[in-house]
């Protein structure tokens, strides 16, 4: 029964999220088409090809990596969502995460499912509304406001969220919190690799260590 | 020197970035649509996708804040309509910038400086589009693979998938706040302070008042912020 309302959910998802990511990809290059046109400024296309083979360089790597990584916490709808939005570490995940603990649902279900969407559309809404703000009046805005608050926001907010997002499942998952920060805070402080590769090392470390825990524990289970 | 920002602020170009933040806001409005469908279908109880929604909304204020400066000052380097755009979807302000003056540097100049013309700052357009569209399309196209991939790794265990979920989130928010921990004594504490008070909010609080959980990161966010402006004030 759920089986089926999950499986009808998940081809809905994809009916909707697909097309209109790839469309959003396409769409965005129109100001640049029309710039080009407008202007006859096209650019030598081997410039526009080494610019972004430099930004490939730094970001690259992110295209793949970060959609697996956050795969298991944003969902598939979420998936869809999230890259189309971006905003994904200090909005998304934290607020789909938020929602599954304050309604009680477990991940994987069509609950969490709905949960998840819901926070995350919610959450699009506020940004798109803040940035939108921000094009009409942003400018007259940061200028009244105190250089602390600017600080405190630019500089710090996205990193006590991180913080507290962590906290959060920190108190479900002591241990392997512990690895997490730990482990991948000596491996940037020793080896330093580019960022990527530590994304891969925290994000498998961390399931690695879990699954340890998680056998243990099943085993200790057992054998009661 | 500033012809090109008149040119990136004119009002077509905010009608044409204007058609991929609709998109960006339709496709959320869809989702939402059949969210609440799916949700009557199977009798979930309306109050959880309300309650999702709202937390949604709420706790995205904060950082929204963030984003609202940061593309103020965004605005001044790339134009209104282009920060609007990127900020909307898929990007950052960083990621932005590097997009920007990488397509600049690739033509031999500085983003914004001296011989930025429009046909470099066509080069800077066209790069950032490219880069936002990796994602874009690895996701359009791959994220089927990715439930897949999920559905192997769990094998059916949904206490194990439970457990997954979380470990993968332990990591990702592992290296992001050994990001922010290595940048500094400010956002190493915003960051240590933000986890602490959200460890003791679910710990010790919210089991006394289950209503606080809903802000509980908002709370938290304060808090961390909070206790870094209290150490720049200290140190200065």
């Amino acid at each position: 029964m759920d089986n089926n309302y999950m499986s009808e959910w998940k081809k809905g998802s994809i009916r909707i999220g697909a097309p209109t990511n790839l469309l959003a990809a396409a769409t965005a290059f129109i100001p640049v088409i029309w710039l080009c046109m407008t202007y006859d400024c096209w650019p030598d296309i081997n410039l526009v090809l080494s610019g972004w083979a430099m930004v490939a360089l730094s970001f690259g790597a992110f295209y793949v990596v970060e959609p697996i990584s956050y795969y298991a916490a944003l969902g598939l709808t979420g998936t869809y969502l999230s890259f189309l939005s971006g905003n994904i570490g200090n909005m998304r995940v934290p607020v789909a995460a938020l929602a599954l603990e304050a309604t009680d649902s477990k991940p994987g279900t069509l609950q969490a499912e709905v949960a998840s969407t819901m926070a995350i559309c919610g959450s699009i809404i506020t940004n798109l509304a803040f940035t939108t703000l921000a094009a009409l009046v942003g400018a007259a805005v940061v200028a009244v406001l105190p250089v602390f608050i600017s600080d405190a926001l630019t500089k710090y907010a996205a990193g006590a969220i991180f913080g507290g997002t962590f906290g959060n499942f920190a108190v479900k998952y002591p241990k392997v919190a512990v690895f997490s920060l730990f482990a991948t805070l000596a491996v940037k402080l020793l080896i330093n690799p580019p960022a990527w590769v530590l994304i891969v090392f925290a994000v498998f470390g961390s399931l690695a260590v879990a699954r340890l825990f998680y056998q243990m524990d099943k085993k200790k289970a057992a054998a009661k | 020197m500033d012809d090109y920002l008149k040119v990136a602020n004119s009002a077509i170009v905010w009608v044409l970035c204007g058609i991929t933040v609709a998109i960006a806001l339709g496709q959320a409005i869809l989702y939402m649509r059949m969210a609440k469908k799916t949700a009557a279908k199977v009798q979930m109880p309306s109050e959880i996708p309300n309650k999702a929604f709202r937390i949604g909304l709420i706790s995205a204020i904060g950082p929204a804040l963030g984003v609202f400066i940061v593309m103020v000052g965004l605005m001044a380097s790339i134009g209104g309509p282009m920060a609007w755009l990127r900020l909307s979807i898929i990007g950052a302000a960083a990621t932005e910038l590097t997009a920007a003056s990488l397509g600049a540097q690739a033509c031999g100049v500085e983003l914004g400086g001296e011989g930025y013309t429009l046909t470099v700052m066509a080069v800077s357009w066209f790069v950032m589009a490219l880069n936002g569209a990796g994602w874009l399309v690895v996701t359009g196209v791959a994220t089927p693979a990715l439930e897949k991939l999920r559905e192997k790794m769990s094998g059916g265990d949904t206490v194990w998938l439970a457990v997954l979920s979380g470990a993968c989130s332990l990591g990702i928010f592992g290296y992001l706040n050994v990001n922010e921990i290595i940048k500094g004594w400010g956002n190493a504490i915003a960051s240590i302070a933000g986890a602490f008070c959200m460890v003791l909010l679910v710990k010790f609080i919210v089991p006394k008042c289950p209503k606080l959980l809903e802000y509980s990161l908002g709370i938290a966010m304060l808090f961390g912020m909070f206790c870094a402006i209290m150490y720049d004030i200290a140190v200065a």
